[in-house]
C-alpha cells in the first residue's frame, strides 16, 4: 500500500495506484486521482459520464464493465474514452472510478 | 496495512494473501471444487513440494539444476540486476539457486550427503514456500536472458517456470496469479468475459469497419465452416481494446481472406505458462486447437501477443500432448504474406513518426520471429529506427511472466524498469511498436512512469494506417 | 625414484581414474533416469544445428553479449582450462612419455601454460572472495575447488622438470592431488565438463527446433508455414 497526495489530501493506494479500499470513493476522490494518476487537472462532464456509469455498474455486478458496455451507455466511440482517459479504459477510467484493479494483465 | 519498502527484502517478504482463494472455496467456485485449480491449506506442505519435485523434475531442468558453475556471468544480463547492482538477490544465479539448493538436498547426490558443503538446503516451512514464491514470481519475468549468456546453457528462466509451478500445485501463489487461473479455468479466456461479451464486441467492431469502408459485406464470420484462417485473439482486446480487432477484420476483409472466429476457444493467451501450470496451458491451448479442428479451419493464426504466440505455437501442443496438424501463426506474419502477395497495398507514408520495434521475450527468445515484423514495419513506416541492444538481446519489457497482474511487485519492477525506460529513450522514436499486449502494457507503465514522450502501437495498428483502399489511388 | 613415488605415478592414478569412470557412468544413468518430452510442433529450424551451434559455444566468445562485453574473462577463462590440459597431460607425460620433458622447450612451455592458470587461478579467487555476486552463492565446495585447482597448478609447475633426484616433495604432491582431485571431482561442481554436453544440447535442440538457434540476421528459406518437419 501506498499514498499519493494531491492538492494537500492524501488518499491511499496500492501498488498499482488503484484506491486501496473503493469502498471510500468520492467525487473528490474521483478529481484527485484523476489529477495524480492521469494528469488531468479537471474533469468535464464527459468524464463525469463515463466514471458514473462505471461506478455503477461496479456497485451493482461487483466487476469493471467491459469497454463496450461504457461505449454503448454513453454514446461515445472507443476513441472517445482513449481521448479522455489516456491510461485507457481499465487504468484509466475505471481507476478514476475508485474501482479495485481489475484481474489479469492489464 | 504499512508502506512497503522498496528493494528485494519487500519483495521476498511480501506476504501470502489467500483471501481471494478462502473466498472463492466459501461460494464453490467449480475451479476449485472439482480440484483443478489448487488452493492454499496450513498443513505439510514442505513434504507436498519436495515430492512434487522430485517427481516432476525433467532431464533438460535436472541438468541445468546440476550445470551451474556459480561463475556470475549471467549477473550483468538481467534488468534486475542492472538496475540494482548493489543487490546480489537480483542476479539470475541468486535466484535459480533458491529452487537448486533444494534438488541438491533432495535429489541430488552430494546434497543429501553433506548439504553445507554445496550450500543445500530446504525450506524449512510454508513461510520459506512464500519466500520462494516471491522470488519466482517477483523478482524474475522469466525473460529467458539469462539463459542466451550462460556459458553453460543453464535455462533459468525455465527453472523459475518450473518452481512457480510447484508452487502453484500448492496454492502458494500471488492472489492475481489465482484469480486469473480460475477465470481461465472457469471461461475459457483469462478475463472471464462471457460469451455473449465477445459475440456483441465482434458485431460492434464489425460495425464499425463497416462504417469505415462505407462497405456493409465486411463481415466477422463466427464458427464458419471449411476457413483458411481460425482467427484468436487475446481476451483484452475484448474488455479493454477492441480496436485491434476492427483493424485485423478490416485487413482480412480488404486482403480478401477466408476467415473466421470460433465461439468457444477464441482466447489465444495462456496463463498456465505464467504460473507453471501444464494443466491449465494444455486446457486452454487445446481449446483453440480443437476449435480448429471443429471448424475445418486451414490455419491457426494468432493475434499479437506474446506469451499468447509461445503458448498457442510452440509450448501448448507440448503440454496437451496433441501433435501439431495445422500450421499456426502469428498474424504479423499473415500480415508480411498480404503485403509481399500483394493482397493489401501500404504506404509507408502513412507513418511518418519514428518508430522504434520491441522484441517481446517470448516471440524472439522463446521464439523464431525477430526479423519478419521488421520487414512488415519496414514496408508500413517510413522512419524505422532499432533500438540497442535488440533481437533476440533486447531487455524485457517488465511487463513479462505475468507481473502485470500481480500488483505487489509493482514497485520493484517499474524500479528495474529503468534498463528499459534509459534503451527506448535513445532511440529518440515517438512510436514503440511491440507484438505483445502485455509488452504494451509494461512499456506504457514505463513510460508514465520515466516520463517518456512516446506512445505504444501495435504492428496491426501501423499496418492498418498505412492501408491504401482499393479505388483510392496511393 | 622410489618405489612409493613409481606407486603413485601409475597404479594409484590408475585406479583414482577407474574410480572416476564408474561414478561417471553411474552420473550419466542417474541424468538419463530423468524424462525428456517430444516436441510435437512443426519445425521453424533445424534442430541439429541449433544443438551443434549450442555446443559450440565455448568457442564463440562473439556468440553472447556477457563474454562480449567481458573478453578478459573469457580469455581467463581459456587460459585456466589449457592450464588444466597441460596439467593432466603431465600426469600422463611423466610417468609414459618422460621424454617428451627431457627436452627444455617442451617443459618450459607446458610450466608456461600452467603458471598462467596458476595466476588466472589466484584471479578468480580473489574476484570470488571479493565479489558480492558471488560471495552471495559460493558454496564451500566452489573455494575449495578453485584452492585445489590453484594448489595443483603451482605442484604441476614444480613437478614437471620431473627430476625425483632433486627431491621428490613437488612430483609427490602433484600426483598425490592428482589422485585425490579425480576421486573428488564427480562430487564437486570440477565434473560441470559432464553436463556441459546435456545442457547445451537441450537447449540447443530446443532453440533449434524454433529456429532461435543459430540467430542469423537473414532469414533462411524456412516456409512462412512452419512446414518444415525436422
Amino acid at each position: 500500500m501506498a499514498t499519493i497526495e494531491v492538492d494537500g489530501k492524501t488518499i491511499e493506494v496500492n501498488e498499482e495506484g488503484f484506491l486501496a479500499r473503493p469502498e471510500e470513493w468520492t467525487e473528490e476522490t474521483a478529481k484527485l486521482l484523476a489529477k495524480a494518476e492521469e494528469g488531468l487537472d479537471e474533469l468535464t462532464a464527459e468524464h463525469w459520464a463515463v466514471v458514473t456509469f462505471i461506478r455503477a455498474y461496479y456497485l451493482e455486478k461487483n466487476l469493471a464493465p467491459m469497454v463496450r458496455k461504457m461505449c454503448q451507455a454513453t454514446g461515445f466511440p472507443l476513441m472517445k474514452i482513449y481521448d479522455l482517459f489516456p491510461s485507457g479504459p481499465a487504468k484509466g477510467a475505471c481507476k478514476v472510478a475508485g474501482l479495485p484493479k481489475p484481474d489479469g494483465c492489464v | 496495512m504499512k508502506r512497503r519498502r522498496p528493494g528485494p527484502s519487500g519483495v521476498v517478504e511480501a506476504p501470502l494473501n489467500a483471501t481471494a482463494q478462502a473466498k472463492a472455496k466459501d461460494e464453490g467456485r467449480p475451479s476449485v471444487a472439482d480440484g483443478r485449480l489448487q488452493t492454499y491449506e496450513p498443513g505439510d506442505n514442505v513434504r507436498r513440494f519436495l515430492e512434487l519435485l522430485s517427481s516432476r523434475v525433467s532431464r533438460p531442468l535436472a541438468v541445468s539444476l546440476t550445470a551451474c558453475v556459480h561463475c556470475g556471468l549471467c549477473a550483468e544480463s538481467c534488468h534486475y540486476f542492472l538496475a540494482r547492482p548493489d543487490d546480489p538477490t537480483m542476479t539470475p544465479v541468486w535466484k535459480a539457486d533458491q529452487i537448486r539448493r533444494i534438488f541438491k538436498r533432495h535429489v541430488d547426490w552430494t546434497g543429501r550427503v553433506a548439504p553445507w558443503w554445496i550450500k543445500a538446503g530446504s525450506p524449512r516451512n510454508d513461510e520459506d514456500l512464500n519466500r520462494l514464491k516471491n522470488v519466482v514470481f517477483g523478482t524474475c519475468s522469466a525473460c529467458r536472458r539469462c539463459t542466451y549468456n550462460c556459458p553453460m546453457g543453464v535455462d533459468t528462466g525455465l527453472l523459475v517456470r518450473f518452481t512457480r509451478g510447484l508452487l502453484t500445485e500448492l496454492g502458494v501463489v500471488p492472489e492475481g496469479v489465482f484469480n486469473v487461473s480460475r477465470d481461465q479455468w472457469e471461461t475459457g479466456n483469462q478475463m472471464a468475459v462471457s460469451e455473449q461479451d465477445y459475440l456483441e464486441t465482434l458485431e460492434w467492431m464489425r460495425d464499425d469497419v463497416r462504417t469505415e469502408l462505407g462497405d456493409d459485406s465486411v463481415e466477422i464470420p463466427i464458427d464458419k465452416d471449411g476457413c483458411d484462417v481460425l482467427y484468436t485473439i487475446n481476451p483484452r482486446e475484448i474488455k479493454f481494446d477492441p480496436r485491434s480487432i476492427a483493424q485485423a477484420a478490416k485487413i482480412f476483409h480488404l486482403a480478401g481472406e477466408s476467415w473466421t472466429m470460433p465461439k468457444w476457444g477464441w482466447d489465444q493467451t495462456n496463463f498456465g505458462l505464467f504460473s507453471g501450470d501444464d494443466n491449465l496451458g494444455a486446457f486452454v491451448a487445446r481449446n483453440v486447437y480443437e476449435a480448429a479442428e471443429r471448424l475445418r479451419a486451414k490455419r491457426i493464426v494468432i493475434s499479437e501477443c506474446g506469451h499468447g504466440y509461445r503458448s498457442t505455437r510452440w509450448e501448448g501442443y507440448t503440454w496437451a500432448g496433441y501433435d501439431q496438424k495445422l500450421p499456426t501463426e502469428s498474424v504479423v506474419v499473415t500480415l508480411k504474406r498480404y503485403i509481399e502477395e500483394g493482397r493489401i497495398t501500404v504506404d509507408p507514408s502513412k507513418n511518418p513518426d519514428a518508430v522504434t520495434f520491441h522484441d517481446s521475450c517470448n516471440i524472439a527468445r522463446s521464439g523464431d520471429l525477430v526479423e519478419e515484423p521488421r520487414e512488415v514495419l519496414r514496408r508500413v513506416c517510413s522512419d524505422f529506427r532499432e533500438m540497442f541492444p535488440n533481437r533476440r538481446e533486447n531487455f524485457c519489457c517488465t511487463g513479462g511472466g505475468g507481473l502485470l497482474s500481480m500488483a505487489e511487485y509493482r514497485p520493484l519492477r517499474l524500479e528495474v524498469g529503468k534498463i528499459k525506460a534509459d534503451q527506448l529513450r535513445a532511440t529518440g522514436a515517438k512510436l514503440v511498436c511491440t507484438m505483445c499486449h502485455n509488452c504494451i502494457d509494461g512499456l506504457n507503465d514505463l513510460i508514465k512512469h520515466y516520463k517518456l514522450p512516446m506512445r505504444v502501437v501495435q504492428v496491426l495498428e501501423l499496418v492498418s494506417n498505412a492501408l491504401v483502399l482499393p479505388g483510392k489511388g496511393a | 625414484m622410489s618405489g612409493f613415488l613409481k606407486i603413485l605415478e601409475n597404479e594409484v592414478q590408475i585406479a583414482a581414474l577407474i574410480f572416476m569412470a564408474i561414478v561417471y557412468i553411474l552420473r550419466l544413468a542417474w541424468i538419463f533416469r530423468f524424462r525428456t518430452r517430444r516436441d510435437r510442433t512443426f519445425a521453424a529450424g533445424r534442430e541439429s544445428t541449433g544443438a551443434g551451434y549450442s555446443l559450440m559455444n565455448i568457442a564463440m566468445p562473439g556468440a553472447m553479449e556477457s563474454t562480449r562485453k567481458r573478453p578478459g574473462f573469457y580469455a581467463q577463462f581459456v587460459i585456466f582450462h589449457l592450464g588444466v590440459a597441460a596439467a593432466i597431460a603431465g600426469t600422463l607425460i611423466i610417468p609414459y612419455a618422460p621424454g617428451l620433458f627431457e627436452r627444455r622447450p617442451s617443459v618450459l612451455l607446458f610450466q608456461a601454460v600452467v603458471a598462467a592458470a596458476f595466476v588466472v587461478g589466484i584471479i578468480r579467487l580473489v574476484r570470488r572472495l571479493t565479489n558480492p555476486v558471488l560471495r552471495s552463492v559460493s558454496s564451500p565446495d566452489d573455494y575449495f575447488s578453485l584452492v585445489l585447482l590453484i594448489v595443483w597448478f603451482a605442484a604441476a609447475v614444480l613437478a614437471m622438470p620431473n627430476q625425483p633426484g632433486k627431491g621428490e616433495g613437488p612430483l609427490i604432491v602433484y600426483f598425490g592431488l592428482t589422485a585425490f582431485f579425480l576421486v573428488y571431482v564427480p562430487f564437486s561442481k570440477i565434473c560441470h565438463y559432464l553436463y556441459y554436453p546435456f545442457t547445451r544440447y537441450y537447449l540447443g535442440r530446443s532453440l533449434g527446433h524454433r529456429g532461435a538457434f543459430p540467430p542469423s540476421t537473414k532469414r533462411r528459406v524456412a516456409p512462412v508455414h512452419g512446414e518444415e518437419r525436422t
